[in-house]
């Protein structure tokens, strides 16, 4: 039997699975002062790939025909696709 | 400043001795970006702030990548796809004022291909091996405002049948209130592929038949967003145009009607133009002291008709204040390129066609788990040979992951990031 998450990606379900996620912050998207980012400034709350994943986002980049968006190649300096 | 120019040229000298393999060394800003990739971040939306340390920071990094499948488009979507690659790479990052930093980034990628041997000998057993440096330079600096960030880099690499040279520019400005943060950057390869093709389709009997250029141009916004103390969000699209040589005429496509008899096949041929289209939406959220969770999505469109979904997630458990341990899990799933066959199901009237499953219909399944150790005062100190300057192993990153896609393809990857300071 193939595992599959395919329903996941029914662009409604995603945009609304967004949405709740969000709601946490929509609810005002508050102004938050600099003295309240103790939890923002958390290693593990920056927006972007750690710089160890790279090799990661690089070789799924190789071995997938879709790539970018990520931090990782997604066109040009190899001859990946 | 006079002094801390000797500084950098002491440190990049000793770098160069240390290391001699691997020469000097640029890197391109963001931290999640080592290959020639990158826009700088000004510091909003829950990232440091630039140049706050104003210390040196180098990064050793190395990953050691192996692979397994049996649909290798060098011999037409069978074979073995047998593969391993290990990649050291150096990254230093120096600030030559409070404003103003330059980066480098050199690395080796040492690979073997079983595949790539069969270009010559069609079921031979030994691996081919071949090596591919890469060096990237960048410089960035904050302007007076401190909320806008500008960035210039370039970069080169080189393997034997492939080079490669790269420009970027890079914009980044935060809100005032550093809750907001828009960054640009737009990049341009200029590369040189040699062609091969397969032993049996050389007209001119050597392996090498001239060479042909592929021009990409990528364009990276990020918009990122704090929603509250403990949520933040940030979309980003990477649009890019590539034009050229796009098939790799070394990778064989059997037709149905001529079947697989020895001479029978043609080199891969795809468009030589190609726009990707993705669109990514990173969300971080502070559930507790322990726990956090981090979440990635993509949707990806070309013209080559793939289409892609890629959910990622981790959740990075706080064992202790330095010790973090963070399991991770990735799904992807793609459509196959209207281009795009397996073995002898080509037609010779196809105008474009490849049995490359890297363009095949399938999914994709990610498990691991990374380790970090970053005691607040470093995990240990020691005097560098040149200089004799105190430096400061930071931080310690192991990650291992195991990769499984429905096309029979396993891939197991181990990655270690080393950071240290110097003052």
């Amino acid at each position: 039997m193939t595992f599959t998450l395919s329903f996941l990606f029914r662009p409604r379900l995603v945009l609304g699975a967004a949405l709740l996620a969000a709601g946490d912050g929509l609810t005002g998207c508050v102004s938050v002062a600099a003295y309240q980012k103790v939890y923002l400034n958390d290693e593990d709350m920056k927006l972007a790939g750690k710089r160890i994943e790279v090799y990661e986002t690089n070789f799924e980049s190789y071995r997938e025909g879709a790539g970018g968006a990520n931090g990782g190649k997604v066109g040009g300096g190899c001859g990946c696709n | 400043m006079r002094h801390s120019y000797f500084a950098v040229f002491r440190l990049a000298a000793g770098v160069a001795l240390l290391l001699p393999a691997l020469t000097q060394a640029q890197s391109t800003p963001a931290p999640n970006r080592v290959d020639g990739y990158g826009a700088p971040s000004s510091g909003a939306a829950g990232s440091a702030t630039f140049g706050s340390h104003g210390e040196t920071e180098v990064n050793i990094l190395s990953s050691y990548y192996q692979q397994d499948g049996d649909h290798s488009a060098v011999e037409g979507g069978r074979g073995t796809q047998q593969l391993t690659d290990l990649t050291p790479t150096i990254i230093l990052n120096v600030p030559l004022d409070s404003a103003t930093r330059i980066s480098a980034n050199v690395g080796v990628d040492y690979y073997a291909s079983a595949s790539t041997d069969r270009i010559d000998q069609v079921l031979s057993s030994p691996s081919a091996h071949d090596t591919r440096y890469h060096l990237d330079l960048g410089l960035t600096r904050q302007l007076a405002d401190k909320r806008t960030i500008v960035g210039l880099g370039a970069g080169v690499s080189n393997e034997y049948d492939y080079r490669s040279f790269n420009l970027v520019a890079s914009w980044s400005r935060a809100s005032a209130d550093g809750n907001r943060e828009l960054s640009v950057a737009g990049q341009a390869f200029f590369d040189q592929a040699t062609i091969i093709r397969p032993l049996e389709l050389r007209t001119n009997g050597r392996r090498e038949d001239g060479t042909d250029t592929r021009q990409s141009y990528n364009l990276n916004i990020v918009y990122a967003q704090v929603l509250s103390q403990r949520l933040q969000l940030a979309f980003s699209t990477e649009l890019v145009a590539q034009r050229g040589l796009l098939s790799t005429p070394f990778h064989r496509v059997y037709f149905r009607e001529t079947g697989s008899v020895y001479g029978t096949a043609k080199a891969e041929l795809l468009p030589r133009l190609r726009y990707k289209y993705p669109v990514g939406l990173r969300l971080t959220y502070y559930a507790t002291d322990l726990v956090q969770v981090r979440a990635y999505y993509r949707f990806y469109n070309d013209n080559f008709g793939i289409r892609a979904h890629t959910l990622e997630l981790e959740t990075p458990v706080k064992v202790t204040p330095f010790f973090v341990l963070y399991p991770f899990y990735r799904y992807h799933t793609q459509t196959a390129a209207t281009y795009f066959a397996p073995y002898l199901q080509h037609s010779v009237t196809d105008e474009y066609y490849t049995s490359d499953y890297d363009l095949a219909d399938f999914s994709a399944h990610k498990l691991g788990l990374g380790l970090r150790y970053s005691p607040v005062y470093g995990i240990g100190r020691f005097k560098t040979p040149f200089g004799r300057r105190v430096a400061k192993f930071k931080a310690l990153d192991l990650r291992y992951a195991h990769y499984r896609q429905s096309t029979g393809l396993t891939a197991s990857l181990f990655s270690a990031d080393l950071s240290f300071t110097m003052p």
